[in-house]
């Protein structure tokens, strides 16, 4: 029988120990392993392993990077874990390439379970991280209808609306952009007929809801 | 209460207790010492740790989180049981002396540090 080979990419011995004797009682997997990105590269340049187990916090770079190299130079399906990661942490690392993301708080059956469902091709996503991956998915939803709501706005007037949005008072935009400020307050009403707004704060927070929160998001929405 | 009693001791191996959120902490510590000490995993946040520990009566704890250390701590004092507190976020390891936390010396978080701070507790020379 065809061992699956595993690669754990952990700086914490801990980590990479406990996975190994973990694998060690199974008669299905073998283990290698990388402490840094270097390491990393050199266990892949050897052969490619079946599933990669990479660190978020991989020295130097981080784990996604490591996903990235992965993913441009060999067919292993690489699942990331990390303590408490962030949706936005776990929508990049799928961006990047992972086939999924884990806890490192899950249990050792559980983990062996996850592995061998990548061998049948599932894709691991701990069920707590797939309700941020949805809300991340809706997050995007929502901002696709704020930027196609915005795109009535003029080059201009998207200029204006985003040093409102970062605070800037009528006197300060018309210095940023060089106007008037009697340009400036012509602007802002035809912002806030346009996009049917009550006021000023809440142009501010449509701005916002629209372009800057989380640049990962946006990223994702560029690509989607 | 005390930890080990010494007439228990000549006729089993150290008991030493894994209090952990993190699985693979046992996994990684159980064959580090293996011949040498009965290493058990209980789990995490099951309440009354101090309780538990009282009963079990280890003769080394192992925890890997903040809570679970104050609550060992109270046994691991009257017991003068060694009690390692290992921080694999921060990747350090604690170990609770002269009833305060050391980091000690060359103490990263591997399973071989960790054997050797338990061992050291339990056998070391001067203790």
């Amino acid at each position: 029988m065809r061992r699956t080979r595993i690669l754990i990419a952990d700086s914490l011995p801990i980590f990479r120990s406990g996975v190994r004797n973990l694998l060690a009682r199974e008669s299905d997997f073998e283990v290698v392993e990388s402490s840094t990105f270097d390491e990393l590269v050199r266990e892949v340049a050897t052969d490619c392993p079946d599933i990669a187990l990479v660190d978020l916090e991989l020295p130097p770079r981080g784990g996604v990077t490591a996903v990235s190299y992965l993913a441009e130079r060999c067919s292993a399906h690489t699942i990331v874990w990390s303590f408490e990661p962030s949706r936005e942490t776990v929508l990049r690392a799928i961006r990047a390439g992972a086939s999924g993301y884990l806890h490192k708080e899950i249990s050792p059956p559980g983990l062996v379970r996850s592995l061998r469902g990548v061998v049948r091709g599932e894709a691991p996503l701990a069920r707590d991280l797939a309700s941020l991956m949805i809300e991340a998915l809706h997050g995007l939803e929502e901002r696709d209808r704020a930027r196609e709501r915005a795109s009535v706005l003029s080059a201009r007037e998207r200029e204006v609306l985003e040093l409102v949005a970062q605070g800037a008072r009528n006197k300060q935009v018309a210095a940023a952009l060089e106007i008037s400020e009697f340009t400036v307050k012509r602007h802002m009403q035809n912002i806030l007929q346009k996009l049917g707004l009550p006021s000023r704060r809440a142009a501010a927070a449509f701005y916002r809801s629209a372009y800057e929160p989380e640049e990962v998001l946006a990223a994702a929405v560029e690509t989607a | 209460m005390t930890a080990a009693e010494p007439a228990d001791a000549a006729q089993r191996p150290p008991l030493v207790v894994v209090l952990c959120r993190v699985g693979l902490l046992y996994e990684a510590l159980s064959p580090a010492l293996a011949g040498i000490a009965d290493v058990r995993r209980l789990p995490s946040d099951a309440g009354d740790t101090a309780g538990l520990l009282r009963w079990i009566r280890p003769d080394a704890i192992v925890v890997d989180s903040q809570e679970e250390a104050d609550e060992a701590m109270t046994f691991a004092r009257e017991a003068k049981a060694p009690l390692i507190q290992v921080r694999l976020r921060e990747r350090k390891l604690l170990v609770l002396r002269n009833g305060g936390w050391e980091e000690p010396e060359n103490g990263n978080a591997s399973a071989e540090a960790i054997r050797n701070i338990v061992l050291g507790g339990l056998f070391g020379r001067d203790q």
